[in-house]
C-alpha cells in the first residue's frame, strides 16, 4: 500500500567481513554443514568466511531493532503512521479500498486538510479540526500526507 | 479530477412556500451531536440519549406537544450515502421524507464542527429535503471562540439556521417556528461530473449494486468537503481553536499509552464497588433480608394461610412460590444490581469514555478478530446481553457482528448474573475466584480466536470518534437508567414468573424429580453437583440470571463446597444464552445462526465445567 518500503530484494549481498558476494538463504546454510540449518534460522552466514548476520525478516528480535534503529534516522513523512505524536500534516490523498476511503472522507479527512497525531499507542489517536478519531495503523497508514514544506 | 466542474443535474426546484406546518419531521445529523437531546426537548418524552457515537440503532419516534407532528429520532451518520447497517437506517428515513408530502428534516449540527455537518447539508440539499438547520451545542462553540454569521448561513443555504443548547433547552422553541419554513438546502455545488451523476444515483437509490461503474465515493466526499470549508471558513471564525483545557487534558489521559491503564483501572474497581459490593452486597441484603425475608415473605405467607386450598397456598408461597421465588428472586435480588449497573453504565455512557475503552481495548479483540469498537456490545452485555446484540449492528461487517453475537451468547454475564455470580464468588477463596475469571476469559479469547479464523469474511478497519468528555448530566442519566430498568422489568420479571411456574408445576406433577435424576448423570457424574442443581439448569434454559440466583441460593445454604461453587459458576456463565436474546440473534441473523450458537454453547458449557471441576480437584482445591 505504502510506496515507502523498500521492494524486497534476492539480488546478491556483499559480506561485510571479506566481501564475498552472495544470495543469502537457500542451501548456503546446509552446504557449510550447519546443524540446524533447515531453513529455520534467523541468521545468514557468508558462505566463505561465516561471518553471521541476522534475517531481519525472521528474527523477531532483530527486526525490532532495526525499527528502533530506523525511526531515528530521519527520512521523507509519507503516511499519518509515520508521523511522530504531537505532529501534524496536510492530507495529500486516501488509499486503502473504497469502502475504508469512503468512511475517512465522510469523517473529515480531505486532500488539503490539516491532522495532528495526538498519539500512537495503544492506537493511533488523530486531531482533524474539532473532530478526535481513534484509528489503527493501517488506517493511518492510508492517509498518505504531502511533503512537508522546506523550512 | 479532470475536466471543467458542471453544475449538478438536479436543479434546485423552488418549493412552494410551505405555510402549513410539517406532519413529520425527521432528526439527522453526525454522531453525537445531540440529536437525542433535542429529540427529548422537542418531544419531553425520552429517547436514549448518549454520548458514544452509534447507540442509537432503534429509531425513536415521538409527538410534538399539542400537535399531530410526529417527531423521528435516526442513528447518527456522516454521509446520507450508506455505509454501514445502522446509517442505511437514517438513508431510509430520508427517502420516505423525500417521498412524503409534509414531511420535513431537521439538520441538527455540532456548532464546534461546521464543517462536517455541512457535507450532509449539502447532500440534502442534492436530494431536495425541506430542512431547517440546527446549531446545536453553541454555548461549547461560543467557549471556543468560534462564531458563527447565522444570516449570512442562512442566504448562502436558502435554509432557516437556528442555534440551541440542547441539554438545557435553549432555542428548542425557535426551532420549533422555523419548521414551517423549511426549504432544500440551495444546490450549485461545482462538482466534476463524472463525480456528481453516479453520486445523485447513489444518493437516490441507496443499493451500490446496481453502480457497477467505478465511482469513487470518497472524491464525492472530498468535492462535498471542500464546498463545505469553503462555506465554514466564510460564515464561521475561529478565535482560539484550543478547548476546554479540563476536558480535553481528560480526554487524552484516558487514552494515555501510561495513564490510560491506571485510568481503566480505577474505572473498572469503581465499576465493582458499585455493582458487585454495594449493588450486591448491602442492597441486595437489604431488600432480599430486610424487606422481603423480614416483612413481604411472612406477611404475605401469613395472609396465604387464611386460604384454604393447599395448591393455591403452595403456587405462591411454598418452595417454588410466585412470591417467595419468583418476585423475590427478580425485584430483591436480581433488580439493586440491574439498577445499580445501568446507573454506572450511564454514567460512563455520557461521560464519553466508552469510545476510549475501545481504544484501550483494541489489541485484545484483534486476537477475537474483531476491533476496539466491539467493547461497546461487550459492556453493554454486562448490563443485558438481548440490549447488547442489538448493539452489534455498529461493527462493520457481516463476520464481527456475527463474532460479537456469538461471545455474548457463550460468555458475557449479563448484570443480574454478574451480581449473583460476584456475591457467590465472595464466599469462597481469591484463588478460587480467580479460577472462574480466568477460564471465562481463556474460554472467550480461545473460542473468539478459533471462530476469527473459521468464519469467512473479514475484520473492518478500526475508526472510531473521541467525543470530548463531558460531565454527566443528571437528568439524563437518571432517566436512561429508569427507562432500562422498566425494560428490564418488563423482559426478566414475566419470565421470572413463568420459570418458577413451570417450576411449580413440575414439581406438582413429580416431574421434577424425573427431570433431576435425568439430570444426574450429567451434573453430579461430570460436574460433581448434588441433583438438585439440575431444577436450577432446567430454568437456565429461560434465563441465564435466573439459574444463578437459584444456585447462589443453594450455597448460601451450605450446600455447595469451593470447587462446587466454581464450577456451578462456570457453567452457568458459559450456558445457553437466555431466550430473549436467542430470539435477538434469531431476528438479526437467522435461526440457523441461532439455532448453532446454543447448540454449540451448551455442551461447551459441560464439557468446560467438568473440566474446571477435574484441574480444582487435582490441584488441591477440594480439601477444604
Amino acid at each position: 500500500m505504502t510506496t515507502l518500503s523498500p521492494p524486497v530484494s534476492l539480488a546478491a549481498v556483499t559480506c561485510g567481513l571479506c566481501g564475498f558476494e552472495y544470495v543469502p538463504g537457500g542451501d548456503t546454510c546446509r552446504e557449510h554443514g550447519c546443524p540446524v540449518a533447515f531453513g529455520t534460522c534467523a541468521t545468514r552466514h557468508c558462505p566463505r568466511c561465516g561471518y553471521v548476520v541476522p534475517d531481519e525478516e525472521r528474527s523477531v528480535m532483530a527486526g525490532f531493532v532495526r525499527r528502533l534503529l530506523r525511526r531515528r534516522t530521519p527520512r521523507a513523512v509519507a503516511t499519518v503512521a509515520d508521523l511522530p505524536s504531537g505532529e501534524g500534516g496536510v492530507i495529500a490523498r486516501l488509499e486503502g479500498d473504497s469502502d475504508l476511503q469512503s468512511r475517512l472522507s465522510a469523517q473529515g479527512f480531505a486532500p488539503g486538510v490539516t491532522v495532528c497525531v495526538v498519539q500512537r499507542h495503544p492506537t493511533y489517536v488523530i486531531e482533524v479540526g474539532e473532530t478526535t478519531v481513534a484509528v489503527e495503523r493501517r488506517v493511518a497508514e492510508a492517509i498518505v500526507l504531502r511533503d512537508p514544506e522546506p523550512k | 479530477m479532470a475536466g471543467a466542474p458542471v453544475t449538478l443535474p438536479l436543479v434546485p426546484v423552488p418549493r412552494e412556500e410551505a405555510s402549513a406546518p410539517p406532519r413529520r419531521v425527521v432528526l439527522l445529523g453526525n454522531p453525537n451531536v445531540g440529536k437525542s437531546a433535542l429529540f427529548n426537548a422537542l418531544t419531553g418524552l425520552r429517547a436514549t440519549v448518549s454520548n458514544y457515537p452509534g447507540t442509537t440503532v432503534e429509531v425513536y419516534r415521538g409527538r410534538l406537544p399539542g400537535t399531530t407532528i410526529e417527531i423521528v429520532d435516526s442513528p447518527g451518520l456522516n454521509s446520507i450515502l450508506p455505509l454501514s447497517e445502522d446509517e442505511r437506517v437514517t438513508w431510509s428515513l430520508v427517502q420516505s421524507a423525500r417521498a412524503e408530502e409534509g414531511a420535513v428534516v431537521v439538520q441538527v449540527a455540532d456548532a464546534k464542527n461546521l464543517r462536517r455537518a455541512l457535507l450532509l447539508t449539502l447532500q440534502l440539499g442534492q436530494l431536495e429535503v425541506p430542512t431547517v438547520l440546527v446549531l446545536n451545542m453553541s454555548d461549547e462553540a461560543q467557549e471556543r471562540g468560534i462564531r458563527i454569521d447565522v444570516p449570512g448561513l442562512e442566504a448562502a443555504l436558502g435554509v432557516p439556521v437556528r442555534t440551541t443548547v440542547a441539554t438545557r433547552g435553549v432555542g428548542v422553541a425557535d426551532v420549533t417556528a422555523a419548521l414551517a419554513s423549511a426549504r432544500a438546502p440551495r444546490n450549485h455545488l461545482p462538482i466534476p461530473g463524472a463525480v456528481a451523476g453516479p453520486a445523485v444515483d447513489l444518493l437516490t437509490r441507496g443499493a451500490a449494486d446496481s453502480a457497477a461503474e467505478p465511482f469513487s465515493i470518497a472524491r464525492y466526499h472530498e468535492a462535498l468537503l471542500g464546498h463545505a470549508e469553503v462555506l465554514a471558513g466564510r460564515f464561521a471564525t475561529t478565535a482560539d481553536p484550543k478547548g476546554r483545557a479540563l476536558s480535553r487534558r481528560l480526554g487524552r489521559i484516558a487514552v494515555h499509552p501510561v495513564w490510560g491503564w491506571p485510568v481503566l483501572a480505577v474505572v473498572l474497581w469503581a465499576l465493582y464497588e458499585v455493582v458487585g459490593v454495594f449493588g450486591a452486597g448491602t442492597l441486595v441484603d437489604l431488600l432480599e433480608r430486610g424487606l422481603f425475608g423480614g416483612y413481604i415473605n411472612p406477611w404475605v405467607t401469613s395472609a396465604f394461610a387464611l386460604v384454604p386450598w393447599a395448591l393455591v397456598r403452595d403456587m405462591f408461597v411454598g418452595e417454588y412460590g410466585l412470591v417467595t421465588m419468583g418476585l423475590s428472586y427478580g425485584l430483591a435480588i436480581v433488580l439493586p444490581i440491574v439498577a445499580t449497573f445501568f446507573t454506572a453504565f450511564a454514567l460512563l455512557e455520557d461521560s464519553g469514555y466508552l469510545p476510549r475503552l475501545a481504544v484501550m481495548s483494541d489489541r485484545v479483540f484483534r486476537v477475537m478478530g474483531l476491533n476496539g469498537k466491539a467493547v461497546l456490545p461487550m459492556v453493554l452485555g454486562l448490563g443485558c446481553d438481548t440490549m447488547a446484540t442489538l448493539t452489534t449492528r455498529i461493527l462493520a461487517t457481516r463476520k464481527e457482528r456475527l463474532l460479537a453475537m456469538l461471545l455474548l451468547a457463550l460468555g458475557v454475564p449479563c448484570s443480574a448474573q454478574l451480581g449473583v455470580i460476584l456475591a457467590m464468588l465472595a464466599s469462597v477463596p481469591k484463588a478460587a475466584a480467580a479460577v472462574w475469571v480466568f477460564t471465562i476469559v481463556g474460554v472467550m479469547v480461545s473460542v473468539g480466536w478459533i471462530a476469527a479464523r473459521i468464519l469467512p469474511g473479514q475484520r473492518g478497519d478500526f475508526v472510531v470518534e473521541l467525543p470530548p468528555m463531558r460531565r454527566p448530566a443528571l437528568g439524563n442519566v437518571l432517566s436512561k437508567t429508569l427507562a432500562r430498568i422498566e425494560w428490564y422489568l418488563k423482559e426478566a420479571l414475566p419470565l421470572f414468573l413463568v420459570g418458577t411456574f413451570v417450576l411449580f408445576v413440575l414439581d406438582r406433577l413429580r416431574l421434577l424429580q424425573v427431570i433431576v435424576r435425568a439430570g444426574e448423570p450429567l451434573v453430579t457424574g461430570v460436574l460433581g453437583l448434588p441433583a438438585e442443581a439440575s431444577a436450577a439448569f432446567l430454568i437456565g434454559f429461560l434465563r441465564r440470571d435466573f439459574a444463578a440466583t437459584r444456585l447462589f441460593d443453594m450455597s448460601r445454604g451450605g450446600g455447595l463446597d469451593v470447587v462446587q461453587v466454581v464450577v456451578a459458576m462456570v457453567t452457568i456463565t458459559l450456558f445457553i444464552p437466555c431466550i430473549a436474546n436467542v430470539f435477538m440473534i434469531a431476528k438479526e441473523r437467522g435461526w440457523k445462526t441461532a439455532g448453532a450458537i446454543a447448540a454449540f454453547v451448551f455442551p461447551l458449557a459441560f464439557a468446560v465445567g467438568g473440566l474446571v471441576r477435574v484441574l480444582m480437584l487435582g490441584l488441591g482445591f477440594g480439601g477444604h
